[in-house]
């Protein structure tokens, strides 16, 4: 037996996304925050974003909902655009915030990018060990959390040692969670 | 006295609004710096990856001329096993069988032997002629593997996915308004902020997609490292235990010569509980030692597979249904379906790939933003801007140009070289062409390119008589691709022609 089909909840998850951003954007445009819009819009996305768990499975269909809720919310952002005009005024008066302009050296810049890529996977690694180590629960539900677990703890390393710029306290602590969570890991082993 | 004047309640702020102005640009910084360091692998993973999503489509369309099947018996998959074992030559160590689905009606046969083939065979099992997949092949393995040696690709793939993962960190750190301006659309007026309000509006309303998307990516192309750091730490350098803890063990190792392996006895053992038989691995199935492994799906389930594998005498070793899978188990069975789209259906494919196109806009505009705010300033980097222009259409020009070369050739290693020679053309193209003019050329080319793809494709398989509807559909869908790309780039030539307005002073 195949998959039900996900086409009509699909445009009904759309509709109702597509109403739920389209209130959202009204309280936003009248700048009075009116609770009523606000409250509507979350509860129709919300609705959309439940219901088809009962109609096309319970992970598929909140999976299918988050995709769909995404692209209607984009449609009704899309529809309502505005033609900027032209200014005269330099766009070098930009109120946009600008990237910071830190004065580095070449050693630090490479030890910011070692930080960012192998010593960031290093302590990622033994975060994700760590954990796979010390939590209780299933063994495999704890390694693949585990395993998800680095991919992120990385990810934010690289965001942080790429930013900071206190460059030595992010090594030390970076250093110092990889030989705490391996030895805690190792010391622990894997039952 | 005169009372002070009653002032009026300042509005609290907002938790973003609240991050202070030095951090914003810090993270920016690292925003900035990870985005352009990383910008053509992402770019290039996100193309290829939201091409993929339609991955059975393809294999439909390079196999238009193949008899669609719906359903077999277990005679015919054993007259097609049979047979695909006496073509595949010597040395046969695995066969894995596909079974027709609505997604894919094909009986698929991949034989890993001395060489690797893989044939297609009809509804009573006989093997036939069209199992050319060097286009499907192609645009897979650039995806999961960048078409580099499995564990390095797979691990620079994973790599990007960690990288896109800490983009959208600093992405939402860096903008303290994203989530307040989350409905500005504005076009037009300057390039910078066009750009900087379509990648923010992208970012911030596609983010469940792309954190679903980054972060599995990132766990599958990471999974072979993390097990083997696992495995050194944890268990004595032994990887096999981890892995052990997932998949059934393998057969006990007979390497004695024996008749192919009956898989009929097999079927009749499976259950009949509304399951439908997905893929039969089999492992040495002419020797002694022969076992086949039964992948039986539920509906409506994103980890709903069953597996049964069998010894060569039809005797059960290991069983493992779906509905025991503890969370871990369901979430590593999950997270392909889910990284890939192939869990709802057409509609869901097209979203992703609507989506999937969105962010590898997002990389596009990153590095657009980071170029405009040079000019702008004053320090334009034109050597730059002809090197992203040459990046941003190189690529599809490529895939696109791999398509005709894998259609024509039906073979991967033709398929991959011409992809490598029109992206290395367009990098050349930058010594002599300006950025505007070489994003007009490469979105003509493209789509000239894509429109001789849709042409190839109906001279060389199947043509008007194709057996498989999808076959029109895809066409229809290129041709469509492909005259938008041109009249696209002739609306942005006229664009350009036109003299600029004269901006009033404010």
């Amino acid at each position: 037996m195949d998959d039900s089909s996900a086409l009509l909840p699909a445009l009904l998850i759309a509709a109702g996304a597509g109403a739920g951003a389209w209130l959202l954007r009204r309280s936003w445009q009248r700048k009075d925050q009116k609770h009523g819009l606000v409250l509507g819009g979350w509860l129709l996305i919300a609705a959309s974003l439940i219901w088809p768990a009962w109609v096309l499975g319970a992970a598929r269909g909140v999976f299918v909902a988050l995709a769909l809720i995404s692209t209607a919310s984009l449609i009704v952002v899309a529809s309502n655009y505005t033609v900027r005009q032209a200014k005269a005024r330099a766009a070098r008066e930009s109120l946009a915030p600008e990237p910071s302009d830190r004065a580095t050296t070449r050693w630090r810049e490479t030890l910011r990018w070692l930080l960012a890529g192998p010593i960031g996977m290093i302590a990622a690694m033994g975060v994700g060990i760590a954990y796979a180590a010390l939590v209780p629960g299933e063994q495999q539900t704890r390694l693949v959390v585990g395993g998800m677990i680095v991919p992120v703890a990385w990810g934010a390393c690289m965001a942080w040692t790429l930013a900071d710029n206190r460059i030595l306290r992010a090594t030390a602590v970076l250093v110092g969670v990889a030989i705490v969570s391996f030895t805690a890991a190792i010391v622990k082993g894997f039952a | 006295m005169t009372p002070a004047p009653a002032s009026k309640p300042r509005k609290p702020k907002d938790l973003m609004s609240r991050i202070p102005a030095g951090f914003v640009r810090a993270v920016l910084r690292g925003h900035s710096s990870l985005g352009l360091a990383f910008a053509a692998l992402i770019y290039l993973i996100c193309l290829s990856g939201s091409i993929a999503v339609f991955a059975h489509e393809f294999q439909r369309w390079e196999s238009a001329a193949a008899p669609q099947v719906t359903a077999v018996t277990p005679d015919a998959v054993q007259t097609a096993f049979e047979g695909a074992i006496a073509r595949g030559g010597p040395g046969v160590e695995h066969v894995y069988i596909t079974l027709p689905s609505a997604d894919f009606p094909r009986l698929l046969l991949y034989v890993d032997a001395a060489e690797d083939r893989q044939y297609l065979a009809d509804a009573k099992g006989q093997i036939v002629e069209g199992s050319a997949f060097a286009w499907t092949e192609f645009i897979t393995r650039l995806h999961i593997n960048l078409h580099l040696p499995q564990m390095w690709g797979g691990f620079l793939v994973g790599l990007i996915g960690v990288a896109l993962l800490s983009s959208l960190i600093s992405g939402i750190l860096a903008h303290p308004r994203i989530f307040r301006d989350a409905f500005h659309l504005r076009l037009g007026g300057s390039k910078r902020l066009q750009e900087a309000d379509l990648h923010n509006r992208l970012g911030v309303w596609a983010l469940p997609f792309h954190i679903l998307i980054s972060l599995t990516g990132a766990f599958l192309g990471l999974t072979t490292i993390i097990v083997g750091v696992l495995g050194m730490a944890m268990f004595n350098g032994d990887v096999n235990k981890v892995y052990a803890l997932f998949i059934p063990a393998p057969p006990v190792d007979d390497p004695r010569a024996a008749p192919v392996l009956d898989l009929r006895p097999m079927f009749a053992k499976l259950p009949q509980d509304g399951g439908r038989i997905e893929y039969v691995f089999t492992e040495h199935p002419t020797e002694m030692g022969g076992a086949a492994l039964f992948n039986v799906k539920h509906p409506d389930r994103l980890a709903g597979t069953d597996s049964y594998a069998f010894r060569r005498d039809a005797t059960i070793y290991n069983e493992k249904q779906a509905a025991t899978n503890n969370l871990g188990e369901d979430i590593l069975a999950a997270s392909g379906t889910l990284h890939f789209g192939w869990f709802g259906g057409g509609i869901v494919k097209i979203v992703y790939f609507a989506l999937g196109l969105g962010l590898t806009y997002l990389a596009a505009s990153g590095v657009n933003i980071w170029l405009a705010r040079r000019r702008d300033k004053g320090r334009p980097a034109p050597s730059w801007e002809r090197a992203w222009a040459a990046t941003v259409w190189g690529q599809p020009a490529g895939i696109a140009a791999a398509a005709v070369a894998a259609l024509v050739a039906d073979a991967i290693v033709p398929t991959i070289a011409t992809w490598l020679a029109v992206s290395l053309v367009f990098l050349a193209a930058t010594i002599r062409l300006p950025a505007e003019r070489l994003s007009r050329i490469g979105s003509v080319a493209t789509g000239a390119l894509i429109l001789i793809a849709a042409a190839t494709h109906l001279a060389l398989r199947g043509g008007i008589g194709a057996a498989d509807g999808m076959a029109w559909i895809v066409n229809a869908a290129l041709i469509a691709g492909g005259l938008f790309l041109i009249l696209w780039a002739r609306r942005r030539s006229v664009a350009a022609a036109k003299p600029a307005p004269v901006a009033a002073a404010a």
